[in-house]
This record gives structure tokens, sequence and C-alpha cells, in this order.
């Protein structure tokens, strides 16, 4: 992984929201899944606490098998998604790097990233008997339709009155604008990093990118994650003005799609560096307002926002995934791509097999898809996984 | 008296083309769960439920991973190898991220069209209802392009008495089953369902009522072994009633998607089709499927179990069917709580080998008798 200075700042932000987080006395607290619209939290002065992000935290410091055993002792079997059964397993044991989340006092779910999510907090609600609001974002098998925006919109009138009845105040519209335009600004910085990607060789890789979308998920929306991506692209920038590449001798240059394996990173930092290949693409990364597969209305912010919701990855038809992932190979000027077929996430690698089929055949380039999770190290092979991977890297063209 | 069922069962591919020639109708394939077969009908189709089968897995592996359910890669499998050549065109919902996701593997790997019921998963009845008069709009359109006939009050209507009739009498028959345990085999009783996913709806109708009233007609046997309920989304593999048979429990009641869940839901509204789906897909039996917060899973199945005289329960579970799985936990906790054992037994569709099924299904029944 490429050593930026913007990683010591942004340690300290994080830092700095978990323990306002953990130790909040006056405000309330409300879990969220990585795509629902925090923006209202936000403008309503409620803390966002992710569940996610949390989990991912707990395999990156390799903490994870030990919390799902917990969850799995109490019956969740080892067939759900492995985020959710790790944060079952810190919520019971108040396990994992802080000691488990602060207790929500609400719920917000929104199913553009899976239908899983929904499952996951109704648990937590019964658990600790809060509210949950679901916030529907369907699949959007055909496109971005007018239907489907309003139906989103529609839930957004109906979520600022479920906030404005919790906290007993009006619903603060006008810091709900400020907000938004915070969150732009920052995912504006973020899409012009992440676009740097496209130089040769690129100045940072996917894994780097793993890491730094934490503010973008939990912080969005404050002047705070406006100033770090703002120091990140500088930074970045620079190294891409220099033509620093992130690796020695970039070889080859591929998209990674699907979440990381968390508990593997450093592993496969080195692995890939010392293949000469070089991961500058990631639907992952590119969720959070990065690069959209889909043009947004930036003239109605309700509206923006509702089809910037929509519009995740993991929610498009596969019309749109291939034609989207093409995109991304054509723009990165990429050698090919790896699909990792995730055992915990459904929506994401249900299909994938014949994705890589079609975006082999469309753009020519290999496309190779191994077989792990994100979260389960129990459920993971390092030799099958690097098998596969050299016998991909050895089928590609080099870039240069 | 249930030989023609299990005739159907074992023949069921001829069974559907027997009567697509004989109806002319185009056959449409159901995917699980609650698409309402009377739109169908309505249309001018042919429905035949799919709620996956016992092939071999061998091609669907190549789309689907080890990871996805039995149910889908069945399905699949069968399309792939042309086991589903009948099926003109195939019918969606969206009660799981493996479904969503295979439908879009069917648009990508086949030429025949598929349409979606997308199920809302807001709390906001306002918007669900009007997000779900779009989406009713697109899949009776997309009906109606494959049948080449137009839904109309009159169609919609006797559409809808059919399934009411069908429904009712399903109901009955649950109701025999839990009134006279012992009465009807587990095996039996399950095959009677099954044959109603292949059979046009009248004919079937007409094998349940002639059923019933043989059966009304029987004393319940004397018997005091024990009576169980069963939950899950699909109740196959059907084989794995005789096991039940065996030790002789009577499965007094269960809380099937296609089962119990589909048979308990009421007249279709066929003045007002968008109140129709939306009553239909969301009342009266909630499903680990549909977010539905007016409803509380726990409280139902609790009153559920009760009301059956069911002294233990078995969540019958389709290995990887996370919707079923998140809600386990809690539930079995909070049965047990009431003093009502209960227990879960992974199956996959597509086993065969029931040695471990079996042991466990033992072992949960002499439980109870102890
Ligand atoms: S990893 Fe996939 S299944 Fe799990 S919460 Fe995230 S999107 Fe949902
Ligand atoms: S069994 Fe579960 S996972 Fe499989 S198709 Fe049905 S609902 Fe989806």
């Amino acid at each position: 992984m490429t050593d930026f200075k913007s990683i010591s700042k942004m340690k300290e932000i994080m830092t700095e929201y978990y323990v306002e987080a953990k130790t909040t006395k006056e405000k309330p607290i409300a879990w969220l899944t990585s795509g629902a619209p925090v923006d209202f939290v936000n403008a309503m002065d409620i803390i966002p606490v992710y569940p996610e992000n949390y989990a991912a935290m707990c395999a990156a410091s390799h903490q994870s098998v030990e919390l799902m055993e917990i969850a799995e002792k109490e019956g969740f079997s080892q067939d759900i998604c492995a985020y959710a059964r790790t944060d079952f397993g810190a919520d019971i044991s108040q396990g994992g790097p802080i000691q488990g989340l602060p207790k929500p006092d609400m719920l917000i779910a929104s199913t553009n990233i899976c239908k899983t999510v929904t499952k996951w907090y109704q648990v937590i609600a019964r658990k600790y008997n809060v509210p949950l609001f679901v916030v529907d974002t369907p699949f959007l098998h055909d496109g971005m339709t007018n239907e489907l925006v309003n139906y989103t919109m529609t839930q957004f009138k109906d979520l600022e009155n479920f906030l404005a009845d919790f906290t007993k105040r009006p619903f603060a519209h006008e810091r709900l604008e400020e907000i938004i335009m915070l969150g732009l600004e920052a995912s504006s910085y973020w899409k012009k990093m992440l676009s740097l990607g496209k130089t040769i060789p690129s100045p940072f890789n996917s894994l780097d990118t793993f890491i730094h979308l934490a503010p973008i998920v939990v912080l969005r929306g404050t002047q705070k994650c406006v100033d770090y991506y703002k120091m990140l692209y500088e930074e970045v920038a620079e190294f891409a003005e220099k033509k620093i590449g992130s690796i020695p001798d970039e070889k080859y240059r591929v998209l990674w799609d699907n979440l990381p394996i968390w508990f593997k990173m450093r592993r496969n930092s080195e692995f890939f560096e010392e293949k000469k290949c070089s991961l500058v693409a990631a639907t992952y990364s590119n969720s959070w307002g990065g690069l959209d597969a889909f043009e947004l209305d930036t003239k109605d912010p309700y509206r923006g926002l509702a089809q910037s919701y929509l519009g995740a990855y993991i929610n498009i038809g596969f019309e749109d995934r291939i034609r989207y992932l093409s995109k991304l190979i054509n723009e990165f000027s990429l050698t090919g791509f790896i699909m990792h077929s995730n055992r915990s996430c459904k929506p994401y690698s249900v299909g994938m097999y014949r994705l890589q089929e079609e975006v082999s055949k469309l753009t020519g380039k290999p496309g190779v898809v191994i077989e792990a999770d994100q979260n389960d190290p129990r459920v993971y092979s390092d030799a099958q996984v690097e098998t596969r991977l050299e016998a991909f890297i050895e089928s590609m063209e080099s870039v240069n | 008296m249930f030989d023609q069922f299990h005739n159907v069962i074992s023949n069921v591919s001829e069974t559907i083309s027997t009567y697509e020639d004989q109806l002319g109708k185009p056959v449409i394939g159901v995917m699980p769960a609650y698409f309402p077969m009377e739109l169908i009908d309505a249309a001018g189709g042919y429905p035949v439920q799919l709620w996956g089968n016992n092939m071999p897995l061998q091609m669907a592996d190549t789309y689907l991973q080890s990871y996805c359910c039995t149910v889908a890669r069945s399905v699949l499998e069968l399309e792939m190898k042309g086991g589903a050549n009948m099926v003109k065109a195939y019918a969606f919902t969206s009660i799981c991220d493996t479904l969503i996701n295979l439908r879009e593997i069917y648009r990508r790997l086949f030429d025949k069209p598929t349409f979606e019921l997308a199920i809302p998963s807001t709390q906001t009845a306002q918007a669900r209802r009007k997000y779900l008069k779009d989406i009713v709009d697109s899949v009776t359109n997309g009906l109606e392009n494959v049948t080449g006939k137009k839904i109309t009050q009159k169609s919609l209507k006797e559409a809808s008495e059919i399934y009411a009739r069908s429904r009712e009498l399903h109901r009955k028959l649950y109701d025999i089953r839990q009134t006279k345990p012992g009465l009807i085999k587990n095996y039996d009783f399950y095959a009677a369902l099954k044959a109603g996913f292949f059979l046009p709806r009248t004919e079937h109708n007409d094998m349940l009522q002639s059923l019933i009233q043989k059966l009304e007609e029987l004393a319940a046997p004397t018997s005091n072994r024990p009576k169980i309920l069963m939950s899950g989304m699909v109740f196959d593999p059907i084989q794995t009633y005789k096991i039940f048979d065996e030790i002789d429990v009577h499965i007094v009641d269960d809380d099937f998607a296609n089962g119990w869940r589909t048979a308990s839901k009421s007249e279709f509204n066929y003045e007002d089709i968008y109140e129709g789906v939306t009553e239909y897909i969301f009342n009266p039996s909630p499903c680990c499927c549909v977010y539905n917060p007016d409803i509380d899973r726990h409280d139902y199945l609790l009153k559920k179990v009760k009301s059956s005289g069911a002294q233990g329960v078995i969540f019958w579970y389709v290995k990887f069917c996370e919707p079923d799985a998140f809600d386990q936990p809690q539930l079995i906790a909070k049965l047990k709580q009431e003093g009502i054992p209960a227990t879960t037994i992974e199956i996959e569709l597509s086993m065969t080998n029931f040695d471990s099924v079996k042991t466990r299904i033992n072992a949960f029944c002499e439980m109870l008798e102890e």
C-alpha cells in the first residue's frame, strides 16, 4: 500500500468520530447501512454509526473469527453475511477494536446494497426494541426510471417526518441542504482522486482506496470530511504529476470488483506488488459518490440524492454493470479485471461468472473470478486464490 | 386416495405438456414466492410453480456459486438442461438477493421474457401503494405481451374465484390434518399440495374437493404420537415426509412459503387490482422475505403453534437461504422461552442421502416424547 501522509489525518478524524460516538451523552445514535441516506440523520444532529464499517475494522484487525464464533454459538448460521455475524458477535460480547458500538436509538437501513440488511436490522431492532426505518431503493433491472426516483423521494419525506417525530423537533431543511452540498463536495474530491488512477503509472492502488474510503462513508456531510478528501486529493495529484507509481514498475493494471478481503489486505498488497500488478479501479470504492454509473440531476438536490442512492453499482442490472465495467476498463487503460466472488455478499456476487464472460468478450481483456469472503478467513484459502491470480496475471498483456 | 396426486408429481413434464396442449395456453414459470397466480390466469396463461427440484446440479454451477440455495440452483439447472422447454416466460418476485440476481442471469442467458413483481420494503403505506401501481402495470403488460390477451375485469374476476376456491380447499385440507391428526399421512399431504404447482387450478380444485369429501367421512385415528409444526421457505424434498411417516409423528400445521403462507391468502380483490396485489403480498401470514412492520412474526408463530396443538417446531432450513437464517435464532429463543422446543434442520433440494436429516428428525421427536 502506498505511503500517503494523509493516512495519519484519517486515523485522527476517525478516532475523533468514534470517541464522540462512544462517549456522547446527549446526542442520539443511529445505526445505518453504508448506503442509507445519512444526510437526513446528520441534519438532525444524530450521530450515525456504521456496523459495516465496524465489521470491516474487526476483520482488518484479525478479530472477526472470534466474534463470528460468538454469533454462531447464538444460532446465527454461517450462511449469513459475515459482516452481520461479526457485528452480532461484537454486540453480544462488546468486543472488537473499540469494544463494540454504542447502543442504537434508531436504525436506518436502505435496500440499495442488499435485502440482507433489512433482515440484519430487524434482528437489531428486536434486540434493542428501537425503531427501524427502511428506505426502499429497489433494484434497477431496467436502469434509472422516474417511478423509482419518485418512490425514493417520497420515502425521503417520510424519513424526515420520522426523524422529526423521534427528536420532537421540526425537520431541519436548511441544514439538510448544507449537508448535501458538503457531501457533494467531499465526493467530488473523492471522485477526482479516483480518476487519478487513469495516470500511468497509477499513483495509488485500490487497496489504498479501501482504507481511505472510511471517512466518505461515516463522515460524509461534514467539513472535516471535505478537508480530508481535499488533502488526500492534493497529495495523490502530486504523486501523479511526478509520475510516482504506487508500485514500482507497474506492468499490469487491473480492476477489482466487490468488497476487499479485509483480513488479507497486507498479504494481497505484497502479492500484487511482487507481480507488478496495480489495482487501479474498484467498483466498491466508486460506490460512494465516486464514479457513478448514471448521470445525476444536479439541479434538484433531492432528486440527485435519490438517484445517487438508487444508482449504487451493486443495485443495478447486469446490462448496466457490463457497460460500466467496460467503460472503466477502457478509461483506466486496464489490462484485465478481478472479480471477487464473495460468499458473504450475494447481491454483489451472484451472476458474476456471467458478467466476467461478457465483459471479457466485450473488452477483449482477461478477467478472473476468485472465491473468497470479505470477513471470514475460515472459508478462504491463500493457495487456491493465489494460484488462480497467478495464472490470470500471466494471461494479461503488459501495459507497455 | 392420493394416488393421482403422487402420479402428477412423479410425471411433472408429462402433466404440464398434456394440459398445455389441452388448454392451448402459454406456460408461465412462476418463481418463489407470492406472485399472484390470478394475474397469469386472467391474462390467459397457464402458471406452473417452480419451487426448485431434485435434479443433480451440473450445468447450473457454471453460473450460480455453491453458496446459493438449491432452490435457485435447481430451477436454473432445469432451464439449462432443457427441462423447462414448455415454459414460455418467467414470473419473478424480489423476495431475496439471490432471486433478484437470478432474474438478471436469465435475461443474459435465455431469450424467454421475464417479469418481476418487485415487493416494496417500505413501511410507508402511501409510497408502497403508489410504487406497486407502477409495478403491477409493468407486470401485467409483460404478461399480456406473452399471452396476447388482455386482463379484463371479467377475466380477473373469474381467475380470482378459481383461486379463492383453491385456497379455501387448501385450508380445509389443513384443517382436517389438524383436527384429525394421523388421518392424512405427511407424505400424502404434501404430495396433494405439490401436485397443485403443476396442474391447472380447476383440475386441482376438483381433485382436492373429492379428496376432502372422502376425508370428511373418515374418523380420526386414535393416536398419541408427537405433533409438530414446520416452518421454512419450501416443504421439499418431499421424500423426507416418508421419514416423518415412518416414525409416525404428525405435522399438524406449517408455516411454509409454499404451504400455509400461500394457502392463507384471502380472495384476490379483483375490483382493485393494486389493492388485490398489496393484500396478497402482505397478508395475512408474515414471511421472512417480506418486510412488513405491521405484523410481528414472533407473535404470529407463537399463536399458530398454540392453536395447532403442536408440541414442537422444526425450522426446515434450505441451506444458504439468508432471509430465513436471520429470523431463526430469535424465533427459536422466543419459542423456547414459552416452553416450546424448536430446532433447525438443514436441507438441500439436491440431497440424495437423507440419513442425517433422519437422525435429526428422530432426535427431535424422541425428545418430544420424553
Ligand atoms: S457485504 Fe453484501 S450482503 Fe453483507 S451487508 Fe454488505 S451488501 Fe449486504
Ligand atoms: S430459498 Fe431463500 S434464498 Fe433461496 S430463493 Fe428462496 S428465499 Fe431466496
